[in-house]
């Protein structure tokens, strides 16, 4: 399977801040990842600049193409959803329409038009009439209708109430995704994309923290609640985090074998917020 | 070329207000102004109804046809000016929509929206440029002859209530049909002229990070301010009174219709009395011997290298 992204030593800095810190990266056809990290860890900046919004040092190739030179050729096959609302406040919902149709060769109108209906959107209202989350669902509508193979969501929920948020993930899953098309999202709201993914990537300071499949994760990853009589042996493999629930030590492991663990208490695939909390640890120290 | 033809339609969308709203109510001011004064005048307040400074309600009485036709004549001559308002306005709408072109869509971050659908650089803002060379005037010169033929209309409408029919000189006089054409025939010369203006304020707005306004003009001005200071101190022998008119000028005033007749200091006479036509005529040749002298093509020149380095600008600049 031929990679969708393949970065090699990718950098960019902001003067003397490292933003992204000469990542390799190998994104294949039909995965869904998810990129998570704190704040200020580069994911944006690294989006930008698979998306040709930003000059870089490395290499990257995005579908074959260098984003830098062919942005406009690669955005046929590209879509993205930046990380705030960003459509213009002029516009109407029916020209947004009718604009996208015009331009983009792989946009449905129907499909778009189908989005639409489930919202309050209505065609002659203009961006600036809307909420926040109005514009998030006229930005989504637009762009779940294209038929691309790289689609970006950085932060696509945000400002979108939780209803709608779990119908967005669904509709992601279920009606737009395919083996033909990779998704690359990010979110702070992990335990919402959780299901979805089949990769993940952690990402901090500029550098891969972690970048696994799901079921690797499932494999390396255990999560223990250790009772009390067992929480000296347990430590001595060395959990990476350790953590208190109704006085009973939870305790997650890197690596070690199942079996191994199942003799100290009881055993469960831990999730992904646990797992950046602990990976992430010392961030804001 | 179809996204091209959406392009233009965006800025359409966009910019509706100052290229459709602006010259539509200025024309229907201009019109109602005129409209009133001729009832005001016509309802024998002040001293009569004057065209022209011609007192109507005492020529009526003594005209000769010929006097009418002359009297025609010169009215025909003024109408040709009569929409010069909605062509200065065209010129501040562009002035600003081209500071704002590429700075906008970078203020709100909907340049992130743009850049995520497959349009070029150089189609984006090769659409502004024609839009604000070739949509927008032309959309200026429609409203501003329709402006132009009901004012003309009121005023024939005016003179035949005072008594004077120059309805049939105006009607017959090919000037009043000429007049709109020969307006029409100057937009390439102005689409050429304005090229500097356009490419510096496209540059300005693809690079500065805030205030293009301030950028646009301090520059050209600051610098203008150094040179005439450094002469005045030093006495190089440079001619800044040329850097001004060429080089300042071309850049900031070049949006505004005609202004390459200030330039060359050859406005025709009002009074030439060799009649509208030749009056008008006069203008339009001027404008088209710009051709011939090298002040057009540099400025076009000047003004298509500042267009290309606003595309590669909007390429290279990093969203933040």
């Amino acid at each position: 399977m031929s990679a969708v992204i393949s970065a090699r030593g990718l950098t960019k800095r902001y003067g003397k801040v490292v933003a992204v810190d000469h990542i390799d990266l190998d994104i294949p056809s039909g995965r869904i990842v998810g990129l998570i990290g704190p704040n200020g860890s580069g994911k944006t900046t690294a989006l930008k600049t698979i998306l040709g919004l930003a000059p870089f040092e490395g290499e990257l190739s995005v579908l074959g193409m260098d984003p830098r030179l062919h942005r406009d050729a690669l955005m046929e096959q590209v879509c993205f959803i930046a990380d705030v609302a960003i459509l213009p406040r002029w516009l109407r919902v029916q020209d947004a329409i009718d604009f996208v149709a015009g331009v983009h060769p792989k946009f449905n109108r129907v499909k778009a038009e189908q989005n639409l209906a489930s919202t309050k959107l209505k065609p002659t209202m203009r961006v600036k009439e809307m909420s926040k989350g109005m514009i998030v669902q006229l930005h989504l509508a637009l762009v779940m209708a294209i038929d691309a193979k790289l689609l970006v969501l950085d932060e696509p929920t945000l400002g979108l109430d939780i209803l709608y948020r779990k119908q967005f993930y669904q509709h992601l899953l279920e009606d737009y995704f395919d083996q033909n098309k990779t998704i690359i999202v990010t979110t702070h709201q992990v335990e919402e994309i959780e299901h979805i993914l089949t990769d993940l990537i952690f990402i901090r300071d500029g550098k891969l923290a972690l970048t696994a499949t799901m079921d690797e994760i499932g494999r390396r990853f255990c999560e223990v609640m250790v009772p009390a009589a067992n929480t000296d042996v347990a430590r001595q493999l060395n959990p990476i985090d350790e953590r208190q629930v109704f006085g009973k030590a939870v305790m997650l492991f890197d690596g070690v074998p199942r079996p191994v663990l199942e003799a100290l208490g009881e055993v469960r695939t831990p999730g992904i917020a646990d797992l950046f909390v602990a990976t992430m640890k010392g961030t804001y120290v | 070329m179809n996204t091209f033809k959406w392009l233009l339609q965006r800025e359409y969308w966009e910019h509706k207000g100052a290229f459709f709203w602006a010259p539509l109510v200025v024309g229907a001011l201009m019109t109602a102004f005129i409209t009133i004064s001729m009832v005001i005048a016509l309802s024998g307040a002040g001293d009569g109804l004057r065209i022209n400074g011609v007192n109507i309600a005492k020529l009526a009485a003594a005209m000769t046809p010929e006097q009418a036709s002359a009297f025609a004549e010169k009215f025909i001559f003024s109408y040709a000016g009569i929409t010069m308002p909605i062509f200065i306005v065209l010129g501040i709408c562009i002035f600003f929509f081209c500071l704002g072109a590429l700075f906008d869509e970078r203020r709100d971050r909907s340049v992130l929206f743009w850049k995520s659908l497959p349009i070029s650089d150089n189609a984006t803002v090769l659409s502004k440029v024609v839009f604000a060379i070739g949509i927008a005037p032309v959309m200026a010169f429609v409203i501003a002859t329709v402006t132009s033929l009901i004012i003309v209309l009121v005023v024939c409408v005016a003179a035949a209530a005072a008594g004077v029919n120059i309805f049939g000189s105006v009607m017959t006089n090919p000037a009043t049909y000429v007049a709109p054409l020969q307006i029409a025939a100057i937009l390439p010369i102005y689409a050429m002229w304005a090229l500097p203006t356009i490419g510096w304020l496209l540059m300005v707005s693809a690079w500065a990070r805030t205030k293009p306004l301030l950028w646009a003009v301090a520059v050209p001005v600051m610098a203008g301010i150094m040179m005439s200071w450094a002469e005045r101190l030093l006495s190089l022998g440079v001619d800044v009174a040329w850097f001004w008119k060429n080089i300042i000028g071309r850049l900031l005033g070049s949006v505004f219709p005609g202004a390459w007749l200030s330039v060359d200091k050859r406005m025709p006479e009002s009074d030439s009395g060799s009649g509208a036509l030749t009056a008008f005529s006069e203008v339009l040749q001027q404008s088209w011997q710009l051709l011939a002298g090298a002040n057009l093509w540099l400025g076009a020149a000047a003004g298509a290298a500042m267009i290309y380095v606003a595309i590669r600008l909007r390429g290279w600049r990093d969203e933040g």
